[in-house]
């Protein structure tokens, strides 16, 4: 594989990274600003992806998720004291809908960012823990909990869309 | 090995975070405990569907095919013979379905290819010798000579709608758009005009009349992108006729005696040149 190719898959994958942990039911609610807002972030993180093969590689792809995961923190916060000062627990959007994204975005950030390191760019999660500045158990323990409530907001969204013909009211029109 | 996995165990499997060694003894559990396999299989799902709500490829490659599509690795001749040998419902006799034979070309009645092309060359040479060759060069729009011949047939006898004598004055009266001033041509003295119907459409019908009272009449109609033509003499409608085209107006004098539409003509510094038109001769 090339370097020019490794070099585009670590920037698509720090952009799709970067798309899911941002949307939130808080911040930021469509993908327009989503998409401003990751463009910022990525010219400043991506500056630490090199073309190297090897370790080299892989040491500086965990350094753009970090300084990426570190500018939308920094974001996040700022925008949490402008409001009401907890920028940790996003409340749940209370839609019920199926899909994983919402499940995802619903996540606080603290479980979001840690699940989506491992699941979607594929970090190990010794890896994810450097990324995130944590302990190695902190990050289980976060991917424990953040799959916990992906689960059970999953077999919600499900039971929801099972149980519809019940809870429908629909009146018999002859 | 009895008990729960540990679940940071169950999470590193998943998440491909284990070595070789330990990956085995995990599968090794994983075969005898249905409980911990519900719970990986869940766990997988979810980075599946995160994998893919967000775009990201696939971790493992899919598995799109070879054997599982059967038909694609089957012969055609082997299709078919399945297909002969298949039950059919309820005990039915498959029916043997005769062998297509070639259909055979009909023979065709008549003169070959050749024969017919030779047939077809000297039947144009006779009509080109019964005809006379067709004069070359730009020519003026039949519509516009029947338009013409039909306006100085039905209108030129009648009274001037604008009766003057001085051109200018008339050609004033009826408007730049549809009328050029008249010529004015030995022997013929402008009565009037009248508006007729041209063949795309409003024409001005100038009407002349000669030493003996005829009327003689060159009908002036407007059109677009018209080539220039020579004049081209004929008759139509019992009328001798000369139409041709140029400055964006198409011309057309029509009177019962030739010189009187040879004069017209020339009045109108049309193409001295006239051209005998079979086309017109045969109206």
């Amino acid at each position: 594989m090339s370097s020019v190719r490794e070099w585009s898959d670590d920037a698509g994958a720090l952009r799709r990274f970067g798309l899911a942990l941002v949307r939130d039911d808080r911040y930021v609610f469509d993908d327009v600003a989503a998409s401003a807002l990751i463009e910022k972030l990525f010219r400043q993180a991506s500056l630490t992806l090199v073309d190297g093969p090897g370790a080299d590689r892989r040491a500086a792809r965990v350094r753009a998720f970090a300084q990426f995961v570190r500018l939308y923190r920094r974001h996040a916060r700022r925008l949490a004291v402008d409001e009401d000062g907890g920028w940790i627990e996003t409340p749940p959007s209370g839609r019920s809908c199926g899909s994983a994204a919402v499940g995802v975005r619903s996540l606080p950030l603290e479980l979001r960012e840690a699940l989506l390191l491992v699941a979607l760019a594929g970090f190990t999660h010794r890896e994810a823990a450097e990324a995130l500045d944590l302990p190695l158990a902190v990050v289980i323990d976060r991917l424990l909990r953040a799959r916990a409530r992906l689960a059970a907001h999953m077999a919600a969204s499900r039971d929801a869309v099972v149980a519809w013909p019940q809870n429908a009211h629909l009146r018999i029109v002859k | 090995m009895t008990g729960r996995a540990d679940p940071a165990e169950t999470l590193a499997y998943v998440d491909d975070c284990l070595d070789a060694a330990a990956r085995g003894e995990f599968e090794t559990r994983l075969k005898a405990d249905p409980e911990l396999r519900r719970e990986v299989a869940q766990w997988e799902s979810q980075n599946r569907a995160i994998r893919a709500a967000f775009g990201a490829p696939s971790r493992n490659a899919l598995d799109l095919g070879g054997a599982s599509n059967e038909n694609a690795v089957r012969q055609p001749s082997e299709a078919a013979r399945s297909l002969e040998g298949a039950a059919r419902p309820f005990g039915q006799p498959r029916k043997k379905r005769a062998t297509a034979r070639p259909v055979a070309k009909p023979r065709r009645a008549g003169p070959g290819p050749a024969a017919r092309r030779v047939f077809g060359a000297i039947a144009l040479a006779a009509a080109i010798v019964w005809a006379g060759l067709p004069a070359l060069g730009p020519r003026p729009p039949a519509a516009l000579v029947a338009a013409g011949a039909s306006a100085a047939r039905a209108l030129a006898d009648l009274p001037a709608e604008f009766a003057a004598g001085d051109p200018a004055a008339l050609a004033q009266r009826i408007g730049p758009r549809l009328a050029l001033t008249p010529p004015l041509a030995p022997g013929l003295q402008l009565v009037g005009a009248r508006l007729a119907s041209g063949s795309q459409t409003t024409a001005t019908l100038y009407l002349y009349e000669n030493s003996h009272g005829a009327r003689v009449a060159l009908m002036i109609e407007p059109l677009d992108e018209i080539t220039a033509a020579p004049a081209r003499r004929g008759e139509a409608d019992g009328l001798s006729v000369a139409a041709w085209t140029g400055a964006g107006y198409g011309f057309v004098a029509a009177a019962r005696d030739d010189a009187d539409v040879a004069a017209l003509v020339a009045a109108a510094g049309a193409d001295d040149e006239f051209l005998a038109d079979a086309s017109l001769q045969r109206r």
